[in-house]
């Protein structure tokens, strides 16, 4: 693997009775891609905030760009999050009564830029985005589609090192999912920065490097297929001791990947 | 029905910790404004009270059989007022009887209250006691008081008495002359009627924040609703069932509410009755609205609260796809200030006929007037601090502020509209030095009829001097009235620093000196006048005082909803590292900006229409008010927007914020 961005090691979480992360062990490569995939309850989600900075994990240590990043204290955290970490979430991050350029500025702005330069920066991305014309649009004037494509410039107008995305085409038809998710992850590529993506959808695992699938609060053992031609290692996710010999069904069709066990939900 | 009643029921309780605080926060709302509805309604039918149990002093002349003859005048001790009611029965009629007594008196008999029989008990015969002829033969009960520790006395006389029979009308102000009556049914006194004017314009002052409040509490349950009720339309039910459905949860909580604020008044209610008007305070009894008002209000609270609601759900109704999409709003037409101008104009023209309708009109069009302008200005504010924003904070706050002037007015209304309550009266608030300085003499003074004016001065000297005081009587001109030639004062100076004790033994011994007329000092002259203007400040207090609460109340409740409102916004941005400090100070922006403006703009408004009441200058104690009002508004609503603080904690701690 490229040089190591974010890991996570023995991450354990619970809720009460309920164990949402039982020990996981996970790392992120530069300008990386990878799924998080599981059923609901899974405890998938409970990754991505543990990785993320948002929660504590029990046990575990959660390592960005060799320094440690859960022990610190949650202001810290905060400003961790603002900087190094951009978020897209399924809906609803959009601040509505912000124009578009706004939203995307507002980031910026928290940081200290000023207003003009900020929304300057901010506008930059409109166009390379698809959003050309939409600078001063509010969220409500926007379709689902438009409105994530915001929410992407805005997780990437800080220049973050890793970007969470938290079911990014939950809310959208399958073709404008597929759109979403290619700039998503060329964006995020193109900038330097590796993606994180918690999904239940195989065909949006598919757009990333590897995937690591989530079931009771273990990474379960099995392959992440990369994209051809990208030059990315193929990495087995799992814990110590178990092995990737028996999961290596995974085939490729040209751009798009199917994992093992997912080719019936193809359709 | 039942079953959507039902459906009603589970939701309302099933809402999940956040519904269920919204729940929580309408029905405090809602039981606040109760409360203080029920204090408006309670202090009328108080005053009310008060006015029928006074009426018997205020003699109707009987139009067939008389059955008795009554006088009224005042008397004073210490600094305190004592009501003499002097009645001479003419003859038996059964049930005939002055209220609080047990029977008429008969001549030679003083009835006294408590509160005077006690002072009797108290001081020495020679300064209180000896001024009523004959033996006390009894205790008024408190159906004939104003109230609890009223000083009165009932003296029974003769029909052939002199006190019955010479005229008192050279002193409207505090006498009644001698007048036949057939029973005591009497009639309403004209201070208790100043009074009662001046209880309802108070009321009319707290209702109209209160029913704002009560409007924006209802909206705070529907606002929540939105989401599930479209969801409810989707799967279905018609327009009816979901307008029934959040008809039925907003009155189910208003309905808690208004009884939560009975209780609340009723907790309140010892406590108000100790405040000090028109001499005293009140009988526990004043303080209960009665059966009927209190259940209209119980009733009329919700079917508001429900009425709002229905307003309020229209857009939900009107599509199944329900939460309208946000788009930038059109703004505000320019008419409404056009609306207020027109208004303000009217004011001078309006005033001159001093008519108390036309200026109770021109005072409510312009407190509406007000609250059509107030969304206008917010709207313009908002467009000026987006411009000219640099922090985000600010920015949030602006574009806010544009996005729904309506809800940003509904969170400031209330301490702007007191503004104007606070500049109307604060330019009136009597100073006290209204009625000149307090006189330094020390003396009394008596009419007398002219043609006995030298023997009675002669009199009165031996009196004074048989009560061991050395005094100096002499005779003066008329009375004061210009024309009342028939009449002379004598001019009873009293030895400097004569004290208290020495002036009641004075007034004492000249009791009875003429036949109804009772020695007054320049300061007794002035205990009416004062004690009505401290009463104005008290009611301007207590005003104040609501409309503070209120506006606090609203503030805080609406800073509540407007976190819970934009939860998800709020917690996605806190996931996504936005300090909540940003947050407090977008909200807290949104607040202070608008307040600003619009405080200062009610304050001018009000004062501009209390302009054609003063004469000179705003005095002291207006400006004191008005400056305290200012701070007050600002801290309280500054500090019930601080409250919120932990609600917002509380919804972004949520790490995985989903819509419901």
């Amino acid at each position: 693997m490229s040089e190591i961005v974010l890991s996570g090691r023995r991450l354990a979480k619970r809720f009460g009775p309920a164990v949402a992360l039982a020990g996981v062990d996970v790392a992120i490569g530069r300008a990386e891609a990878l799924a998080i995939m599981g059923p609901s309850g899974s405890g998938k989600s409970t990754l991505l905030h543990c990785l993320a900075g948002v929660m504590k994990p029990d046990s575990g240590e959660v390592h960005l760009l060799g320094q440690r990043i859960d022990t610190v204290r949650e202001r810290e955290r905060s400003a961790l999050r603002r900087t190094k970490f951009g978020f897209v979430f399924q809906f609803g991050q959009l601040l509505p009564e912000l124009p578009a350029e706004e939203n995307v500025a507002l980031p910026l702005m928290l940081g200290g830029t000023a207003r003009a330069r900020a929304v300057r920066e901010a506008r930059e991305w409109f166009g390379p985005l698809g959003l050309g014309g939409m600078e001063g649009r509010r969220p409500g004037e926007l379709s689902g589609g438009q409105a994530q494509r915001v929410a992407i410039a805005r997780a990437l107008v800080t220049r973050p090192a890793v970007i969470f995305a938290d079911e990014p085409t939950g809310a959208l038809d399958q073709a404008t999912g597929h759109e979403i998710m290619r700039i998503l992850v060329e964006a995020t590529k193109h900038n330097g920065a590796s993606l994180v993506v918690v999904t239940h959808d195989p065909e949006v695992a598919r757009w990333c490097d590897r995937v690591a699938e989530v079931r009771d609060g273990m990474i379960l053992p099995g392959h992440a297929v990369g994209r051809d031609g990208m030059g990315l290692s193929r990495h087995v996710e799992g814990r110590e001791g178990m092995g990737s010999s028996g999961h290596a069904g995974g085939r490729e069709q040209g751009r798009t990947r199917v994992l093992p066990g997912f080719e019936g939900s193809d359709a | 029905m039942r079953n959507l009643l039902e459906l009603s029921w589970r939701l309302l309780r099933g809402g999940g910790r956040q519904a269920m605080l919204g729940t929580w926060l309408t029905a405090a709302a809602v039981a606040v404004s109760s409360a203080l509805l029920l204090f408006a309604v309670a202090a009328n039918v108080a005053f009310g009270a008060r006015a029928d149990r006074e009426a018997w002093r205020h003699p109707v002349a009987a139009a067939g059989t008389p059955v008795a003859i009554e006088a009224t005048s005042q008397d004073h001790v210490r600094d305190r007022i004592i009501t003499i009611v002097d009645v001479a029965p003419l003859r038996e009629a059964a049930g005939v009887r002055p209220p609080g007594m047990s029977r008429m008196p008969r001549p030679g008999e003083v009835w006294v209250s408590p509160g005077l029989a006690e002072l009797m008990a108290g001081l020495p015969a020679k300064q209180l006691a000896e001024r009523f002829p004959g033996k006390v033969a009894g205790t008024l009960g408190d159906d004939g008081l104003l109230y609890p520790g009223e000083l009165v006395a009932v003296v029974g006389r003769t029909p052939a008495d002199p006190a019955m029979t010479a005229s008192r009308a050279d002193q409207p102000l505090t006498t009644t002359s001698p007048t036949k009556i057939a029973d005591f049914a009497g009639k309403a006194g004209d201070e208790i009627t100043v009074y009662r004017i001046m209880a309802l314009i108070a009321s009319v002052l707290m209702v109209v924040p209160l029913l704002v409040f009560g409007g924006a509490a209802a909206r705070l349950t529907v606002a929540r609703r939105d989401q599930r009720l479209a969801a409810l339309r989707l799967v279905g039910a018609t327009p009816g069932q979901v307008v029934l459905m959040t008809v039925a949860e907003a009155v189910i909580t208003a309905f808690g509410g208004a009884v939560l604020g009975l209780a609340l008044y009723g907790a309140a209610a010892p406590l108000l009755g100790r405040i000090r008007m028109a001499g005293g305070s009140w009988f526990a009894a004043d303080l209960w609205p009665g059966v009927l008002p209190v259940l209209g209000v119980l009733l009329a609270v919700p079917l508001l609260v429900g009425l709002s609601a229905v307003v309020g759900l229209r857009r939900v109704v009107v599509s199944p796809l329900g939460v309208a999409r946000r788009q930038t709003p059109p703004a505000m037409r320019f008419v409404r200030v056009v609306a207020l101008l027109a208004i303000l104009a009217a004011v001078p023209a309006a005033f001159r006929n001093t008519s108390a309708a036309v200026v109770a009109i021109v005072l409510a069009l312009a407190f509406l007037a007000l609250n059509l302008v107030g969304p206008w200005v917010v709207g313009v504010i908002g467009r000026t601090t987006t411009r000219t924003a640099r922090s985000p904070a600010r920015l949030l706050a602006g574009r806010r502020l544009v996005d729904d002037p309506k809800s940003a007015w509904r969170t400031v209304s209330g301490v702007a509209l007191t503004g104007f309550v606070a500049g109307f009266i604060g330019l009136l608030s009597p100073s006290s030095d209204l009625l000149g300085e307090p006189p330094a003499t020390t003396g009394l003074r008596l009419t007398v009829p002219a043609a006995q004016a030298p023997a009675l001065a002669g009199q009165a000297e031996d009196r004074l001097a048989g009560a061991g005081i050395d005094a100096r009587v002499e005779v003066s001109g008329s009375s004061g009235d210009s024309g009342d030639s028939g009449r002379r004062m004598l001019t009873i100076t009293l030895p400097p620093a004569a004290g208290a004790a020495r002036t009641d033994t004075a007034r004492t011994a000249l009791a009875g000196l003429v036949p109804g007329r009772i020695a007054t000092s320049p300061v007794d002259e002035r205990v009416l006048g004062d004690q009505l203007l401290d009463d104005v400040r008290t009611g301007t207090l207590i005003v104040l005082g609501v409309s503070f609460l209120v506006a606090i109340a609203s503030a805080g409740i609406t800073a509540a909803s407007s976190v819970l409102d934009r939860r998800q916004a709020y917690a996605l941005l806190h996931l996504a590292g936005t300090p909540l400090e940003v947050l407090d100070r977008a909200r807290r922006a949104e607040t202070l900006v608008p307040l600003a403006v619009m405080g200062g703009g009610s304050i001018v408004t009000g004062m501009f229409c209390a302009l054609p009441f003063v004469p000179a200058v705003m005095n002291v104690t207006g400006a004191l008010t008005l400056l305290v009002t200012v701070a007050v508004g600002f801290a309280g609503v500054v500090g019930a927007g601080a409250l919120s603080r932990p609600l917002l904690r509380s919804v972004t701690a949520n790490p995985a914020p989903r819509p419901d």
